[in-house]
C-alpha cells in the first residue's frame, strides 16, 4: 500500500506526459547554439579510443548517402527540426568521446545481443560500436582480478563523466546472494551501487533493468527489482523493451553527446521521443482494428490478410513504444509485421499483466480473492451467479411467506 | 378505496430523466464495453475494410454514453447537496436515526416484510446508502475509463483544445498507482467494476419490484410517474 501511495505522490509531482513535438523557433535556435558549443568542446577534448567513425562506416560498406539518410531519420526520431541534421551527424562522429561502462546483471544478455547484431551491423549498431566501451563484462577479454582492475581504472579515469548502461535486474532476495560477480563475489546490488556512484547518468536498458522484467515476474523468487528502485540521486533513463531497440539506445547517447543532458522523460523515466506514443497509434494494421477485422486463430483467412491481432492478445493499444515506426534491425520488421501480437514488453510487469497472448478479458489473472487464477469475466459471472442465487432464495422465501401472511389477513 | 391512499411525490422529472438516461447509457456501455474488451462478434470478411467501422462505432458509442454519464454525474452530485426537492446526503450521514433506519430496512428485507418499523413515505437510509455505492462505482468507472481514454491523446492536443487531455491527466493519473502500477491494471479494474455495477443493477431492480409487491405502495411507479401511494393513517 505504501508503495502505491508513493506512486500517487510521484505522479502528481512529475511532469505531464504530454509529448511536445514543436517547442517554437526561439527554443530550437537557442538549443542549436548550445549543441554547437558542446560539440566544439567535445572535439577539442579528443577521442578516447582510436576508432574513426568514417573508417568504421566504410569498412562495413555504408556509404555517406546511407549515413545521411540515417541522420535524417534519427533527427526526426529525436523530435528535432531538420536544421539539427548536421549536428546529429557530427555527434555521431564524436560518439567515441563518450565513455561508457556496461554492467550485466540478472538477465539473458539479449540487450548486448541487440547492441552487437553480429550479423551485418547496421548504422545504429555501428554507432554503438564506436562509443568508448570502457568495460563490458560479457564482451571484454579480461576476466577475474584483471577485469576488476580495468573497471576500477575506468571509474577513476572518467569519474563523473561516464555513462553507465545497466542490463538486467537486481536480485534483492537473500541479501542479494542470488547474483554475485567478479573474483570478490560482490553481489549485483553492491556492484551496481559502487559503479553508479560516480556515473554522469545511469541508463537502464531492457525490461529487466528498468522494471525487473521477466526475473521479477510472479512469484519473483529472487526479489528482482529495476535500477530505478535502488539507485537514487542520479539521473536515470529507462529504455525498456525486450530487447531494447538499439535505435533508442543510440538516440539517448546521441542526445547526451549533442546536448550534454538527458532527454525529456515520462513518469516512468522513459524518453518521450521513443515512448511518448502507443504502438497502436502508428500500427500498420490499425485500420483493421477500427473495422473490426481480427485474426480469430493462427493461420486463418484473417491472418493471411494481415488483420488486426487484438483478439490474439495484441497489447499494442496499451503499450508505449516506437517500434511501429522505427521497427527493429534498421526498420526491417517488428512483431506485428511478422503476424504476431505485441506482448507489451516496454511496460512495467509486462510478463504478468501483458504477455498472456489473449485479450485482457480472457486472461487468467489472480482474482481479488487470491488463490485460483480466473479471468475477469469468470470472476464477474461467479459473483453475479452468487448474487442471483441470493436474490432467488429471497424471492422464493418472500413468495411462500408472503402468501401465508395474506392468508392470515383474509 | 382510493381515498384511503395519499399520493407522495418522490422524484422530480429531472431526476427521472437522468435515471432513464443512465439506465440506457449503462446498457449501451456494457454491450459496447464487452465488445471493446473482447470483440465477440465478427465482421464479414467479404466486405472491404472501408465499408465497416465496427470497433470504431463500438468505441464511439462507448465514449458517447460515457460523456452522458459524466454530465449526469455532475448534475446528480450537485443535486445531492443542493436539490430543492430532496437533499439525499442528509440520509447518508451516519446519525443515530439514520443508522437505526438503515438496519430497520435491512431487517424488513430479511424478515420478508414481517417487520416494518420505519417510515416508507420518503427515501430511506438503506436506499440512500445503496445509491451512494452506485455513484461511487460510477465515479470510479469514469476516472478509470478516462485514464484509458487519455492514452490515445498523447500528442497533448484534442479537437476541443489542449486543456482536455491536460485535465484528464491531472484528474485520472492517480488511478494507475492505485490499481497496481500499470495501465493494464486500470483496464482490469475498469472491467471488474463493470461486473460490480451489473450486480448492483440486478439487486436494485429486484429490490424495487419486491418493495412494490410486498409493501403495496406502488414504489415501482416512482421512477415513471414520480409518485408512490401510501395508506393514510
Amino acid at each position: 500500500m505504501s508503495e502505491r501511495i508513493e506512486g500517487v505522490k510521484k505522479l502528481f509531482t512529475s511532469k505531464s506526459t504530454r509529448v511536445e513535438t514543436n517547442r517554437g523557433e526561439s527554443y530550437y535556435a537557442d538549443l542549436f547554439e548550445k549543441c554547437q558549443a558542446r560539440l566544439k568542446e567535445l572535439r577539442e577534448n579528443g577521442p578516447i579510443n582510436r576508432l574513426d567513425f568514417s573508417e568504421v562506416l566504410s569498412e562495413n560498406g555504408v556509404d555517406r548517402r546511407d549515413f545521411m539518410k540515417w541522420v535524417s531519420a534519427t533527427t526526426a526520431m529525436l523530435m528535432l527540426p531538420p536544421m539539427f541534421s548536421p549536428l546529429v551527424a557530427e555527434a555521431a562522429e564524436l560518439m567515441n568521446r563518450a565513455p561508457v561502462i556496461w554492467l550485466e546483471l540478472q538477465d539473458c544478455a539479449g540487450n548486448s545481443e541487440a547492441l552487437l547484431r553480429s550479423d551485418g551491423p547496421k548504422i545504429d549498431e555501428i554507432v554503438l560500436d564506436i562509443i568508448s566501451l570502457e568495460f563490458h563484462e560479457t564482451l571484454q577479454a579480461a576476466s577475474g582480478f584483471q577485469a576488476e582492475k580495468q573497471l576500477d581504472d575506468a571509474i577513476e579515469t572518467f569519474k563523473g563523466k561516464y555513462l553507465l548502461f545497466v542490463e538486467g535486474s537486481i536480485p534483492m532476495g537473500m541479501n542479494g546472494q542470488f547474483g554475485t560477480i567478479g573474483a570478490g563475489a560482490e553481489t549485483f546490488y553492491d556492484h551496481l551501487m559502487r559503479v553508479s556512484k560516480d556515473a554522469a547518468a545511469v541508463i537502464a536498458v531492457g525490461s529487466c533493468a528498468t522494471f525487473g522484467g521477466v526475473p521479477a515476474a510472479s512469484p519473483n523468487p529472487t526479489g528482482a527489482v529495476g535500477v530505478m528502485d535502488v539507485v537514487k540521486g542520479k539521473p536515470i533513463i529507462n529504455i525498456p523493451a525486450c530487447p531494447a531497440n538499439p535505435a533508442n539506445m543510440v538516440g539517448v547517447v546521441l542526445h547526451y553527446v549533442l546536448t550534454g543532458q538527458v532527454p525529456e522523460l515520462d513518469s516512468l523515466l522513459r524518453p518521450k521521443f521513443a515512448f511518448g506514443y502507443r504502438i497502436h497509434d502508428n500500427c500498420e494494421r490499425r485500420a483493421h482494428f477500427d473495422a473490426g477485422e481480427y485474426v480469430e486463430e493462427w493461420g486463418d483467412e484473417g491472418a493471411k490478410n494481415n488483420f488486426c491481432l487484438y483478439k490474439m492478445g495484441c497489447k499494442g493499444p496499451m503499450t508505449f513504444n516506437n517500434c511501429s515506426i522505427v521497427r527493429y534491425n534498421e526498420a526491417v520488421n517488428w512483431p506485428i509485421g511478422v503476424g504476431r501480437g505485441c506482448i507489451g514488453c516496454s511496460e512495467p510487469d509486462f510478463w504478468d499483466k501483458y504477455a498472456y497472448e489473449r485479450p485482457m478479458a480472457d486472461a487468467k489473472i489472480k482474482a481479488p480473492t487470491g488463490g485460483v487464477e480466473k479471468s475477469v469475466d469468470e470472476f464477474g459471472l461467479g459473483l453475479l451467479t452468487a448474487a442471483g442465487i441470493g436474490i432467488g432464495i429471497h424471492a422464493v422465501a418472500s413468495a411462500v411467506a408472503g402468501k401465508k401472511e395474506d392468508g392470515g389477513e383474509a | 378505496m382510493s381515498s384511503e391512499y395519499k399520493q407522495v411525490k418522490r422524484m422530480t422529472s429531472t431526476s427521472r430523466i437522468i435515471h432513464w438516461a443512465n439506465a440506457i447509457s449503462m446498457i449501451v456501455a456494457i454491450i459496447t464495453g464487452l465488445y471493446i474488451g473482447h470483440p465477440y462478434y465478427e465482421t464479414l470478411i467479404a466486405d472491404g475494410a472501408v465499408d465497416k467501422y465496427v470497433m470504431a462505432w463500438n468505441r464511439w458509442g462507448h465514449f458517447i454514453v460515457a460523456i452522458i454519464f459524466d454530465v449526469t454525474s455532475v448534475v446528480i452530485a450537485y443535486l445531492y447537496f443542493f436539490s430543492r426537492f430532496e437533499k439525499a446526503y442528509k440520509k447518508v450521514i451516519p446519525t443515530t436515526k439514520n443508522i437505526a433506519e438503515f438496519f430497520e430496512v435491512v431487517l424488513n428485507l430479511f424478515t420478508l416484510n414481517r417487520r416494518k418499523k420505519f417510515d416508507s413515505t420518503h427515501m430511506d437510509s438503506f436506499n440512500a446508502v445503496y445509491f451512494l455505492i452506485f455513484h461511487l462505482l460510477l465515479a470510479w468507472m469514469l476516472f478509470t475509463g478516462l485514464q484509458l481514454y487519455v492514452g490515445g491523446l498523447e500528442s497533448g492536443i484534442s479537437s476541443i483544445g489542449a486543456w482536455w487531455p491536460w485535465l484528464l491527466h491531472v484528474a485520472t493519473d492517480w488511478t494507475i498507482p492505485v490499481t497496481g502500477g500499470t495501465i493494464m491494471d486500470v483496464r482490469i479494474a475498469h472491467h471488474y467494476s463493470m461486473w460490480f455495477i451489473v450486480i448492483w443493477v440486478v439487486f436494485h431492480i429486484y429490490y424495487q419490484v419486491w418493495r412494490t409487491i410486498f409493501w403495496k405502495e406502488g414504489d415501482i411507479a416512482i421512477v415513471i410517474g414520480g409518485s408512490k401511494f401510501v395508506k393514510e393513517k
